[in-house]
């Protein structure tokens, strides 16, 4: 060794011509040396190889990856899943409105026992107020159950079997099977399928999931989707088999959103984000028993309350501005009135009225406001509403504001592909840190909306 | 073995001792690095000695930071890293980048690597790259449980006497074993027990380029642990250790090392390896 | 009567519109003249380097026909050329100084690392790489090349087997012979494909061969050879096969490669990995190695979904789930069931 002239560039240098003269394989002779060494030292350690106790786990696996059944399984699973969260969040959702929203009342009282103005009181108890109870009383019981349900299937080891039934689609539509994964995460809520699509390893992959997770109705969305599906869908069948009517409804929208999804997710592979499949190497890992306990920590912790604290955060603005355009009054009419006489043609245009418009604008912060903003502006009353049953639903919309067949055919439609929440474009550039994917995330399923309202719209009227 | 963890360590003394500290970070005697493939129950070992509920994927990729929390044994303070699961420290992916630099440049006085005993040579795999990096290295052999279930039995004295490191056997999700890794990470980081890492011959082909680089990079950085392991990299074309042999990161890392004692059991024990 | 400032406005408005610095679109249209211009150079540059390795003048003609432009254009192109010291009137055409030589070295290396990097790491095929890395090897700074070559791993060659010049302007020579005058009674290993011209090129993919591919010739004569890789045989017409070089196999690599691909492999065979092929590289081959699809491994297919792709496998005591492009660039080699169940018995 010539002692006097080592320096790094000299190593470097000597090690780039040996690399020169060895070829490209260093890292495959490096790593083949390891696996045979690895296997030398295990054959030694470990007895009983080779039997056939795994067996267990692939017994399973032929069932549930099954190539007759592997696909109904998963839609079953994934259905109960739903109609757990749906069915479940029912009655805690009541009592924690009613507890909430007394409060309002009782603090409202003692504000106006203080002596505080009228507007005072209106605007924190039943503006901010009220829009943080609302989402919290709407959200959290669907997430507390819907997270943790789906965090068991998760540490079972069920969801890597999801994306390995449902990769071919994706790869299909020039995407990932791990794209099955963030949209399953996106039943629950857009921002949490978006954070999940970490998952995915190639950055374009990545992105189109990112853009196209917004395609999957989130829980905030499900009381619009479920409401429109009993008062239009359901009514038309007998009694007997309303629910079961109603229940395929939301089944076929939520189909839709995924059809959506792949159609969407092909065109950007096309387009705008094009290139090859990256590698997909999936560890199907062996079933494990989860430990109850600690889902129902981390998924509350993790994934309920960070969640929720986005949408309280976004909720709360949206709270006051809706206090104030109901009661602020310019001329003869709240402002509302007139921003609603402003959209309605536009409303029209797309199947809607400008009530909805206006409903939609106010909740881009957190869709769970969407219904009680609506019937806020039908009803004419200065705070967010909802009316006791589905009856008076109907009675409103279609007796006294003139709603059809098409406006609730519209309305899934726009609530299915519209934008995402203000929560989950927040999250979007979080996870992307480009104003660019942000604004395309944004704006593209906005558009796609408008597009199909427009033209659903269009033939409706054409044909009827 | 009938037993599959091979201790009884209920009744260890040290079962008492294990104080989880969960994100109180300040103030820790020793920096340890956790790392292992996914799917190895990596997490629970992290949260069973934390007292943390981190929640980790079923799969690669999940996390690309790194979790921290910390544990009190026998009255020292131990910082737990929980590094990003990987399946290899050379494909050079986001998070084998995370896991590999740190390895490399954030000094971890012990690492844990966790292996799943139902599938060993995979994990193996993995461990030997750590083994190449870093000495003071315990190996926690998990799923102890479902190993015996599939029917395997693993002597892990065997797996012990050929990695040349402490294994110890855990269930971590029941915390089967975990007394005594604590015990032999505090062991390892005090010098107890002085490892000795096999680190297998370098491939035939490669061999030759290696054994010509060892000597420049022990000229360039004296008492480098990892020369061989640096040499090789180099051979592969590793950009960030090239910028590290430039930058004298690697140096650096020598010289902060001999300034402390544990930086002086490290030289004895490569001295001994080699 | 110029009462209102409203035309003196406009005015304004026009000329920052089209004179101001950088973004105004007097700016942008020499901006935009410029880089046409330089990737006209470069692009002659190339075309003078490659004639004179081998062992040619470039000529107006060569030039015009290879950068489809006219030779009015090419002669004031190269009369510029030699006024910035790029090239030299030599014998019979034109050649390169010195300058010249580094400059086009650059992109020559631009080039080849932009085709390993849209094969390796964005997965375009083979007759892909050619145009994108065309469009894509113009105003790239050596800094930033460095930086590709780093993330790249310092590659040696580009996909298709050319050379990659390094930074100081170093390219090694390609010493290999061309399949057409390799003898018929010695098997060969493909290194190096020429990509242009890119009928030809792709008349040798559709051929089905592939860098990394060891052959063998069987049959030779003036209008066909026909080659063997073990299992396939492929017809090239002989000027077809002179744009293939190859070496000599090493010790070992023998014929015929008794393997199939894992995609074909049936469910219940154990199968032992032979290689992965050598159309698969960075990232992909990367993990298919760590994950231990290492030669010698074992592997056996355990479970098919509902649209038979892709497939789970078992490797080393481990479930993966590979697609069926990537099983296909993975060669095993069965196992007679029957050993497998002593293996399993003992």
């Amino acid at each position: 060794m010539s002692a006097s002239a080592t320096t790094p560039q000299s190593v470097l240098d000597r090690a780039d011509g040996l690399r020169r003269q060895l070829g490209a394989t260093v890292r495959d002779d490096m790593v083949a040396a390891l696996y045979e060494q690895s296997s030398i030292i295990v054959d030694r350690a470990v007895k009983g190889r080779g039997s056939q106790n795994w067996d267990l786990d692939q017994r399973i696996d032929r069932v549930v990856t099954s190539q007759i059944f592997g696909l109904p399984i998963m839609l079953l699973i994934l259905s109960c899943i739903f109609y757990l969260t749906i069915l479940g969040a029912n009655v805690p959702s009541a009592m924690l409105a009613s507890l909430l929203f007394s409060f309002e009342d009782l603090a409202a009282g003692w504000f106006d026992a203080l002596g505080a103005p009228w507007w005072l009181t209106g605007f924190i108890w039943h503006g901010v107020y009220r829009g943080l109870a609302w989402v919290i009383s709407v959200m959290l019981p669907p997430m507390a159950i819907f997270f943790p349900v789906f965090t068991i299937l998760e540490d079972l080891g069920y969801l890597p079997r999801v994306a390995f039934n449902m990769d071919w689609l994706f790869r299909k539509a020039g995407a990932h099977g791990k794209q099955a994964l963030t949209m399953a995460m996106g039943f629950g809520c857009n921002a949490a399928g978006v954070i999940a699509t970490r998952v995915i390893d190639s950055p374009r992959e990545r992105l189109i999931a990112i853009l196209t997770n917004n395609f999957v109705p989130c829980n905030g969305r499900y009381p619009t989707l479920i409401m429109l599906a009993v008062i239009f869908v359901g009514a038309a069948f007998p009694p007997a088999f309303a629910a079961v009517a109603a229940a395929g409804a939301v089944v076929g929208v939520v189909l839709l959103g995924v059809i959506m999804t792949l159609i969407v997710s092909w065109v950007l592979s096309k387009t705008v984000l094009q290139g090859e499949a990256s590698a997909f190497t999936l560890e199907l890992p062996p079933y494990r028993r989860p430990s109850i306990l600690r889902i129902l920590y981390t998924s509350l912790i993790d994934r309920t309350l960070f969640v929720l604290w986005r949408a309280i955060l976004t909720a709360a603005p949206a709270g006051a501005v809706i206090w104030i355009l109901a009661n602020v009054t310019w001329g003869d009419a709240s402002l509302a009135q007139h921003s609603v006489d402003f959209l309605e043609p536009f409303g029209w245009a797309l199947g809607l009225d400008g009530v909805i418009i206006l409903a939609y604008i106010i909740a881009i912060p957190a869709n769970e406001i969407v219904v009680p903003t609506m019937m806020m502006a039908y009803l004419g009353v200065g705070m967010m509403t909802e009316p006791t049953s589905y009856d008076d639903i109907r009675r409103i919309l279609v007796d006294e504001h003139g709603w059809t067949l098409l406006t609730a055919v519209s309305l899934m439609l726009f609530s299915l592909l519209h934008n995402p929440c203000a929560t989950t474009i927040l999250t979007i550039w979080k996870e992307t840190r480009s104003a660019r994917w942000t604004t395309i995330g944004a704006l593209l399923p906005l558009a796609i909306a408008f597009v199909v309202c427009f033209v659903v719209a269009a033939v409706w009227r054409l044909v009827a | 073995m009938s037993n599959p963890t091979g201790h009884d360590c209920e009744a260890c003394p040290a079962h008492a001792q294990l104080a989880q500290m969960g994100v109180s970070l300040a103030n820790t005697d020793y920096l340890i690095a956790l790392a292992g493939n996914p799917n190895t129950g990596k997490s629970s070992v992290f949260n069973a000695l934390t007292g943390l509920n981190q929640h980790v994927g079923n799969w690669t990729g999940k996390t690309v930071t790194r979790a921290e929390g910390a544990y009190g044994f026998g009255g020292k303070r131990y910082k737990l890293v929980d590094l990003p699961g990987t399946y290899s420290l050379l494909s050079a992916s986001q998070d084998e980048e995370v896991a590999r630099n740190f390895l490399l440049f954030g000094q971890p006085d012990c690492t844990i690597v966790v292996v799943d005993a139902t599938a060993l040579e995979r994990n193996l795999n993995l461990a030997m790259q750590v083994l190449e990096i870093t000495d003071k290295v315990v190996i926690c052999v998990n799923l102890m449980d479902e190993a015996k279930r599939k029917g395997l039995t693993v002597d892990v004295r065997s797996l012990s006497r050929d990695l040349g490191v402490p294994a110890v056997p855990t269930v971590a999700r029941t915390k089967e074993g975990l007394p005594h890794l604590v015990q032999t990470v505090a062991d390892v980081v005090s010098g107890a027990i002085v490892t000795q890492p096999f680190r297998p011959a370098p491939p035939d082909k490669v061999r030759v380029a290696v054994e010509e680089l060892v000597p420049m990079i022990e000229e360039l950085a004296p008492g480098l642990p990892n020369a061989r392991w640096v040499a090789m990299r180099l051979l592969d074309g590793d950009h960030r250790v090239r910028q590290a042999l430039i930058a004298g990161e690697l140096n650096g890392m020598q010289a902060s090392q001999s300034a402390s004692a544990e930086g002086h059991s490290r030289l004895v024990a490569l001295q001994g390896s080699q | 009567m110029i009462d209102s400032p409203m035309p003196w406005l406009v005015l304004a408005t026009v000329v920052a519109l089209v004179y101001w610095p950088r973004v105004g679109l007097a700016a942008l249209l020499s901006s935009r003249r410029d880089r046409l211009r330089r990737e006209l150079v470069e692009d002659a540059l190339k075309h003078v380097l490659s004639w004179e390795q081998r062992g040619k003048a470039a000529t107006l003609e060569s030039l015009s026909g290879a950068m489809h432009a006219s030779p009015t254009t090419v002669l004031q192109l190269c009369t510029d050329m030699q006024k910035r010291g790029l090239l030299h009137v030599a014998p019979g055409g034109f050649g390169l100084t010195a300058k010249g030589e580094q400059l086009a070295l650059h992109v020559v290396r631009a080039h080849r690392l932009w085709e390993r990097y849209l094969a390796d790491d964005a997965g375009l095929p083979l007759d892909k790489l050619h145009q994108a890395a065309e469009k894509a090897e113009h105003g790239l700074s050596a800094d930033y090349l460095d930086e590709l070559d780093a993330h790249l791993g310092h590659p040696q060659s580009d996909p298709h087997g050319d050379p990659i010049p390094t930074r100081d302007g170093h390219l090694e020579q390609l010493h290999a012979v061309s399949l057409a005058e390799w003898p018929s009674d010695k098997s060969a290993r493909i290194v190096h494909m020429e990509d242009e011209p890119t009928v030809v090129f792709q008349q040798i993919l559709a051929a089905g061969l592939r860098p990394g591919m060891i052959v063998r010739i069987l049959d030779q004569d003036e209008e066909r050879l026909v080659i063997s890789d073990g299992v396939n045989e492929h017809r090239l017409a002989p000027a077809v096969a002179a744009n293939i070089h190859v070496h000599p196999t090493e010790v070992g690599q023998s014929l015929p490669r008794v393997a199939t691909s894992l995609a074909d492999l049936n469910k219940g065979v154990v199968a032992e990995v032979v290689e992965i092929d050598d159309a698969c590289r960075g990232f992909s081959r990367r993990r298919l190695m760590d994950l231990g699809l290492t030669p010698g491994a074992k592997v056996s297919v355990v479970l098919d979904n509902t649209f038979g792709d892709p497939r789970a496998f078992r490797i080393r005591d481990t479930t993966i789930a590979l697609r069926a492009e990537q099983a296909r660039l993975i060669w095993v080699r069965p196992l007679a069931p029957a050993a497998d169940r002593e293996g399993v018995a003992a």
